[in-house]
């Protein structure tokens, strides 16, 4: 029987589960490794390259074999670690990467193969020829090697993020762990105590060391129960930190609804961003295997993994195990093995010494190694380099341990080598804020590691300021833990598997060297070592000692590679949180949004806002159509558009004048309240930035407007020019975008239609409120609003603008008044028809690239005054004459229809980038004129007036004649904007 | 006289939702109008506020319950407070400047912003999920008002007792506002 007496599982709690549908029983408090083990399940995967038959290897995070597929249907996952996913009953998981049953996998072919499919492989025999890479090779590569598959279906499970907060961070919950938290804990700090385990104790619960006198999980459960006392400490089982970010900031996943067989309607995952004072780093350390023949048999163990099964899930993956061990902790496993009753076959030891302990029945075997191992579907029999064998059902392997130092590296901190513990340790550089504590330091002993804890603890809280409790250091022993230096068996024939994951043996490192890929770097990439989900957790040392071995360097001068975030896998989906579908991002609504959803309306994004884009009516064929019409009534009667979305920007002070000054490019300072102005922003090199128009309420009140695309930019520049430019200056701003529904009321009728909604005692008349004139008014019986004479059609127009709260109701208002006007709404399509027709630049032609001299507005730019932008805008370079300028162009074939992004090219002149003149930035069908019509940029333009040229589309394969005219199509004189 | 009327309709208008250990509500008829202080002219604004008032203006991240004019002072940075009170007509900004006696910039805000208020014993929890500013109570007191962001919106947070936090973010956005607030809600609920 695999399962044994004692560990820390809940017996009384049974839990059904099904491996490759086969039905097994575990216990709460399993892994489903350890349950696997217990029900005799050896073989569990198939490798990722050559499918060579694999089973558990460890019994944490770092396991490179046992990945499986998890759950069904869309909520399926692939690539889980059997070692780390906690049992619950109705669990259902399948091995990956095989083609017909697990035991008779068709793809083990490829492992006859191996000769031919060494290291570099593909690089050096898929070349040839070359369009076969991606549609041939590749994906038949990648359905050969690989590991599980998604559903393919949307996940639908729901996933969460949040913030923490705290004065010590401490990451790990063993026993450096744990009295860290116990020390800030009981000094009164806020204290976040991290462990990726459901269970808190780190090693103490696979252990059989005593700490005050009892077992160590029993200390490690009071301890923790201890801390959840505490409400200045909160303790987070399941919740990996799996990244170190500048400011003490760490990245965490909780694992929230794993265990259980539904999430119901909770998150599964959520992704917290911790926010820490300080932080203790007790992450412990890991256990690295020794490279020899075959070791990658199902039943080749870590020996502190099968210590582990044996002591805290009770379950044992073998009856008659040998250990094979360069260091002390080896002897460990044996001890506690035969204390369970097990058989311990042999003990092999690579250090020639006495035997450390005595393990009654087991044979000592010093100075030796493993050579080679034997059993189909798992090990049955090990050869040893004396050519003595041993038959046996489980191969402990301890080739010394690791410290997990990967945060510390998360911020380019490179780890240093320790001769004595034949190991990296964390360097001198660590991420603000840090300290490491325990086997993750190198304290590798239990006392050392009880005590470090509390050491480090005491010395954040003194850098915090609190004063720590005394101390109350828990008894415990220091066991040995010497360690040699040895990282492969080298009289093996058989290949010797360093990364178990990746298929990587000593040869391929070996290959890799020869063929000139010594750094450690490139090693990797070109071997695929430490890839994948486990990150080389238990190959990396082992392959950069075999490297540095192989170019006649020690390990500190081959180095490691860059640990990175994150140390273990996160989803995808626990990354994108709640960001998905509708809300991915916030949208906004217009005020009038609702009437317009009830009239027709189709929406477009612009930036985050939803705008009505055209209103469709019946009978209508197409958008054009209803464009069409919405323009022409605009044109021939009134028309209604909802323009809330442009930035709205309050400024007030006693210099506000002299501020619009210097932030436009024209000139502002003597703008008489109740007129409006257009404006233009350059950015400090003299590059076109923004325009609008602003408005002076009052002496020293103004309310700019942005562009919709620039409105938080505008600001947030307005304000580094208050704040940092000219911090003299009496001027305030404020965002009164959202504050203030506005419509556009244009066309000829536009007055007769306000009048109607207008409190009497407003004279609009056109002596009294002229073009370009604004005003604080009241409409429909005393609501406030604000008037602007301004017009973006070239119609008579005016913006109106109301409270927002009042924005839906103004829109029904404006069309009730408006129906004996035939008034119509009109939409972004129809909006940006009037305003080509009429000339006016927007984002395409204010692109980032264009000067006010290529927009026909150099004038403008005022030379006697100081503001952002006039000194870098006349530079000789931006004032050419033959620059590019702002034209308007028809199709010599008024039934051709322009594209936007058409190059043009003189007359006579061949398509190349060498004739390029400039191009089309805007387009439409203008129904006033009944062809289609453009803005655009060509060199010399406004001499250029009625030239014929091309303008040419590669990307559509399109040219046509198109002639050069005057940008402003409809009434160039404006006639019909100042009646 | 014109033969139309307005009906005001603000965003999330009668909102008010209980869940599980925490409450959601939009706040109705609560006028917000910001005080820009005058360059210069700091102390005078400061003594018009507490002549109006009847309170000093708090320090930079403090609030306070005005003993006059039943309002509060939010104070958000060095010339910048907001005053918030309850009134319905969509005249606040006249109301406040009219009690400083334009000794200060006044800008009316009631519609720039949606308000939503969240309480009970799992509100704190709830707003750990989207709000990355500290609000244990060492940190964020009763009364301690700042500006921050929650997926993605500027939100000004002011914490009114031991468990309600009145939340303010741009009205354009107020559904995915709502959003944030009662995924935030039901996922600690």
């Amino acid at each position: 029987m695999s399962r044994i007496e004692g560990g820390l599982i809940d017996r009384s709690q049974t839990f059904r589960f099904t491996f490759n549908g086969k039905t097994m029983q575990g216990h709460a408090g399993d892994t489903l490794a350890s349950a696997l083990i217990a029900n005799g399940q050896r073989l569990v995967g198939r490798s990722f390259k050559y499918h060579r038959p694999r089973g558990i290897f460890t019994a944490g995070s770092e396991e490179p074999n046992a990945l499986v597929q998890l759950r069904s249907g869309a909520h399926q996952e692939p690539n889980t670690r059997a070692t780390v996913t906690e049992l619950f009953d109705g669990l259902s998981a399948k091995s990956q990467n095989h083609r017909g049953p697990l035991e008779y996998d068709l793809m083990a072919i490829t492992d006859f193969a191996a000769p031919f499919l060494s290291a570099g492989f593909y690089y050096k025999t898929f070349m040839w020829p070359k369009a076969f890479w991606e549609k041939l090779y590749e994906p038949a590569i990648r359905a050969a090697a690989g590991l599980g598959r998604l559903s393919m279906q949307e996940d639908p499970d729901i996933y969460d993020k949040g913030f923490l907060h705290c004065d010590l961070l401490v990451i790990g919950a063993g026993p450096a762990g744990l009295q860290a938290a116990l020390t800030a804990g009981r000094a009164g700090a806020r204290v976040l105590l991290a462990d990726e385990d459901f269970l808190p104790g780190g090693r103490l619960n696979a252990e059989t060391l005593e700490v005050d006198g009892m077992a160590g999980h029993a200390w490690a459960a009071q301890a923790s129960a201890e801390l959840a006392a505490m409400d200045n400490v909160r303790v987070m089982t399941r919740t990996t930190v799996y990244g170190a970010y500048d400011h003490g900031i760490y990245g965490a996943l909780e694992r929230c609804t794993d265990h259980l067989a539904s999430s119901n309607g909770k998150p599964r995952q959520i992704l917290w961003r911790i926010y820490s004072k300080r932080a203790v780093l007790a992450a412990g350390a890991t256990e690295r295997p020794i490279a020899f023949g075959n070791n990658d048999r199902p039943g080749v163990m870590m020996a502190g993994a099968v210590r582990t099964y044996v002591n805290r899930f009770g379950a044992t993956p073998g009856q008659r195990i040998a250990v094979f061990t360069n260091n002390d902790d080896g002897w460990r496993t044996a001890k506690d093995l035969h204390a369970k009753g097990l058989e311990v076959a042999a003990v092999i030891d690579s250090r020639d010494r006495l035997p450390l302990l005595d393990i009654p029945g087991a044979r000592y075997v010093r100075g030796a190694g493993v050579r080679d191992t034997a059993g189909r579907k798992g090990v049955s029999r090990i050869t040893l380099t004396d050519d003595q064998m041993e038959d046996i059902d489980c191969l402990a392997v301890s080739g010394g341990w690791n410290p997990n130092v990967h945060l510390t590296c998360h911020q380019r901190g490179r780890p240093e080598w320790r001769d004595d513990l034949c190991a990296f340790v964390p360097g001198g550089t660590l991420p603000a804020g840090m300290v490491v504590a325990g086997a993750a330091n190198g304290a590798l002993t239990l006392a050392a590691a009880l005590a470090e804890g509390e050491a480090q603890a005491q010395a954040q809280l003194k850098d915090l300021g609190i004063k720590p409790a005394a101390s109350a250091l828990p008894r415990a022993e220091d066991e040995p833990c010497q360690a040699a230096a040895f990282w492969h068996v080298k009289e093996s024939a058989k290949r010797a598997w360093v990364d178990l994951q990746n298929d990587v043996t000593v040869k391929d490192i070996k290959l890799a060297n020869q063929e000139g890929f010594r750094s450690v770097e490139l090693l990797k990439r070109y071997t695929t070592m430490g890839m994948a989900t486990d990150q080389g957790k238990t190959s990396n040392i082992a392959g950069l000692a075999i490297l540095a071995e192989q170019a006649g360097k020690t390990i500190p001068e081959v180095g490691t590679t860059i640990f990175r975030p994150p140390y273990t896998p996160v989803p995808i989906g626990a990354l994108a949180g709640r960001a998905r579908g509708r809300d991915f991002r916030p949208y906004r609504l217009t005020p009038s949004h609702e009437w317009a959803k009830a009239n027709g309306a189709t929406f477009v994004e612009v930036g985050n806002w939803l705008r009505a884009q055209w209103y469709a009516r019946p009978g209508e064929k197409g958008w054009r159509d209803s464009v069409d019409r919405e323009v022409e009534m605009t044109r021939g009667s009134v028309g209604i558009c909802d323009v809330t979305t442009l930035g709205k920007i309050d400024v007030q002070g006693r210099d506000a004048a002299a501020f619009l000054n210097k932030v436009y490019a024209n000139g502002f300072a003597k703008l008489a309240v109740g007129k409006v102005r257009y404006g233009l922003m350059l950015r400090e090199d003299g590059i076109a930035y923004d325009d609008g128009t602003t408005a002076r309420l009052s002496e020293n009140h103004y309310v700019m407007t942005t562009t919709t695309a620039n409105a938080v930019l505008v600001f947030r520049r307005l304000e580094f020019a208050r704040q940092c430019l000219w911090p003299n200056m009496d001027v305030h701003l404020i965002s009164t975008t959202d504050g203030w529904a506005q419509f556009a009321v244009a066309g000829p009728n536009a007055r007769n239609l306000l009048r109607k909604v207008m409190d009497e005692r407003h004279d609009l008349s056109n002596e009294a409120f002229p073009f370009m004139a604004c005003g604080e008014v009241t409409v429909c019986g005393g609501t406030p609003a604000r008037l602007f004479r301004i017009s973006f059609s070239g119609e008579l127009a005016y913006e109106i603008a109301v409270p927002a709260r009042y924005g839906n109701a103004m829109m029904g208002v404006l069309m009730e008044a408006g129906k004996e006007f035939d008034a119509v709404p009109y939409g972004t399509e129809a909006l940006g028809v009037m305003r080509i027709e009429k000339g006016h630049a927007a984002g395409n032609e204010l692109n980032g690239q264009t000067t006010a001299h290529n927009l026909g507005m150099g004038r403008m730019v005022s030379q006697t005054k100081e503001c952002i932008g006039n000194v870098l805008s006349q530079r000789p370079e931006m004032n050419r004459d033959d620059a590019i300028k702002l034209m308007g162009f028809k199709p010599v074939d008024p039934e051709k229809k322009l594209i936007a992004g058409s190059h043009f090219i003189a007359s006579g002149n061949k398509s190349t980038m060498a004739n390029d003149e400039g191009w089309m930035t805007s387009v439409a069908y203008s129904p006033s004129l009944g062809h289609s019509i453009g803005l655009g940029f060509i060199k010399s333009g406004d001499t250029r007036k009625g030239e014929i040229v091309r303008a040419v589309s590669p990307v559509h394969g399109v040219e046509m004649d198109v002639e050069i005219c005057s940008a402003h199509f409809i009434d160039p004189e404006g006639e019909r904007l100042r009646v | 006289m014109s033969e139309f009327h307005l009906t005001a309709e603000p965003p999330l208008a009668g909102y008010d939702k209980a869940f599980t250990g925490a409450s959601l509500k939009a706040p109705t008829g609560l006028a917000l109008v910001s005080i820009a202080l005058p360059l210069g002219g700091e102390p005078a604004a400061k003594k018009a506020i507490e002549a109006a008032y009847g309170c000093a203006l708090p320090e930079i991240g403090k609030a306070c319950a005005t003993p006059r004019m039943a309002a509060h002072l939010l104070r958000l940075g060095v010339d910048q407070a907001f005053v918030m009170f309850e009134h319905s007509e969509p005249d606040a900004e006249r109301v406040v400047s009219r009690a400083l006696k334009g000794a200060a910039y006044t800008t009316d805000q009631t519609d720039v912003w949606v308000a939503l208020e969240i309480s009970g014993p799992k509100a704190r929890d709830a707003l750990g999920r989207i709000c990355p500013i500290d609000l244990h109570d060492h940190a964020f007191a009763v009364m301690d008002v700042a500006r921050t962001t929650m997926e993605h919106l500027g939100v000004i947070i002011l914490r009114t007792d031991e468990e309600c936090w009145r939340l303010f973010s741009a009205s354009s956005s107020a559904r995915s506002f709502l959003h944030a607030l009662e995924t935030s809600v039901k996922n600690v609920s």
